[in-house]
């Protein structure tokens, strides 16, 4: 049980692009078991991603099934996932995000409506599943971390967006 | 340090925010909260500003003549100590969208609905769209709902409101996904 304090931007980790997990050895473990342990102690948090505990490994954790929304949407539950990918997007939606190294901001961002992930879960197995709502942009968010992407570079509109569309 | 809300308002053109802020950066001073937008033909800015060497608009009121002279107006309010820091604001969030054939009194009645029970308006834009003989007016606001106060409450009043005003309005809850 180890619980880690999510690093804050601008720490230059969370920019980073993060390696594959290879060996899957006991310090992935214990990396799955601090996301899930951080997850858990952030209270409101619905996932979070190695790099923003500063880990450059490709491990995210995501539960939606605890959270005021996702709880009502159907989901997986606890995921654990190494090296994760995501190989099927579908649909779009808008929604606002907020997320715990960039906090008191909060943004517009674009996201796919379901999507298939595949990843190693925390038993070395292969998994592919299908997500959409709320887990799906939970995952979405997380994967970006990453990459180093901040949902700040996936912005789409201001809050005004609706009235700046060009009238014919 | 003393701050400042500085608005500036003027006919849209490009190179308004370029000159705005190149005389704020030379004259030292940190732009913290701001928001600009086109309203009508008007680029509107609305700046909160500090300059840890300035602590009466006496020191800098030469500072935007320039701007006066370009055919942007200025104003500076002098903000009271705590004054640039924003409350925290509990509760959830709204979103109300109210459109309808354009009248008389359309933003003031839901607001006083609103303020009448001390929900708190955030965010609020309005636009008059359609064609000049059928015009529509469109207003999206979002609002911090009290504690006390549930979204189906508010979805009853605005139902009252939108037979007497005979627009349409919708509320619904704005999640924001904490990730």
């Amino acid at each position: 049980m180890a619980v880690k304090d999510v690093l804050i931007y601008p720490d230059p980790r969370l920019k980073e692009q993060c390696l594959p997990i290879i060996n899957f050895d006991e310090s992935v473990q214990q990396l799955l078991q601090d996301l899930v342990d951080t997850m858990i102690d952030a209270g409101h948090s619905v996932g979070v991603a190695a790099p923003q505990l500063g880990d450059l490994r490709r491990a995210a954790v995501v539960d939606v099934s605890k959270s005021k929304l996702g709880k009502k949407q159907e989901n997986h539950g606890l995921l654990q996932m190494v090296n994760p990918e995501i190989i099927e997007k579908e649909g779009t939606q808008i929604v606002r995000e907020g997320c715990m190294s960039v906090p008191e901001y909060t943004g517009n961002v674009t996201r796919s409506e379901s999507i298939v992930v595949q990843f190693l879960d925390h038993n070395q197995q292969h998994q592919v599943i299908r997500c959409d709502g709320f887990e799906a942009i939970a995952i979405q968010h997380e994967l970006d971390h990453l990459d180093g992407f901040l949902f700040l570079d996936r912005v789409s509109s201001l809050k005004t967006d609706l009235f700046r569309r060009k009238q014919k | 340090m003393q701050h400042f809300a500085l608005t500036i308002i003027g006919r849209d053109r490009p190179g308004i925010v370029s000159q705005v802020t190149e005389i704020l950066f030379k004259a030292g001073f940190n732009i913290a909260d701001s928001s600009c937008s086109i309203l009508g033909g008007q680029f509107s800015m609305i700046l909160i500003i500090s300059n840890p060497n300035i602590s009466t608009t006496e020191d800098f009121i030469d500072t935007f003549k320039p701007l006066e002279e370009n055919n942007l107006s200025v104003f500076i309010r002098t903000l009271k100590p705590g004054g640039e820091i924003r409350s925290e604001l509990e509760g959830e969030l709204c979103m109300i969208s109210v459109y309808g054939a354009d009248k008389p009194g359309i933003v003031f009645q839901v607001a006083k609905e609103l303020g009448d029970r001390h929900i708190n308006i955030t965010d609020l834009n309005t636009k008059l769209v359609g064609d000049k003989l059928k015009p529509v007016y469109v207003m999206m606001l979002e609002a911090i709902l009290p504690l006390d106060t549930e979204i189906e409450e508010i979805e009853i009043w605005m139902q009252e409101l939108k037979q007497k005003l005979q627009v349409d309005i919708s509320v619904r809850s704005l999640v924001v996904m904490e990730l």
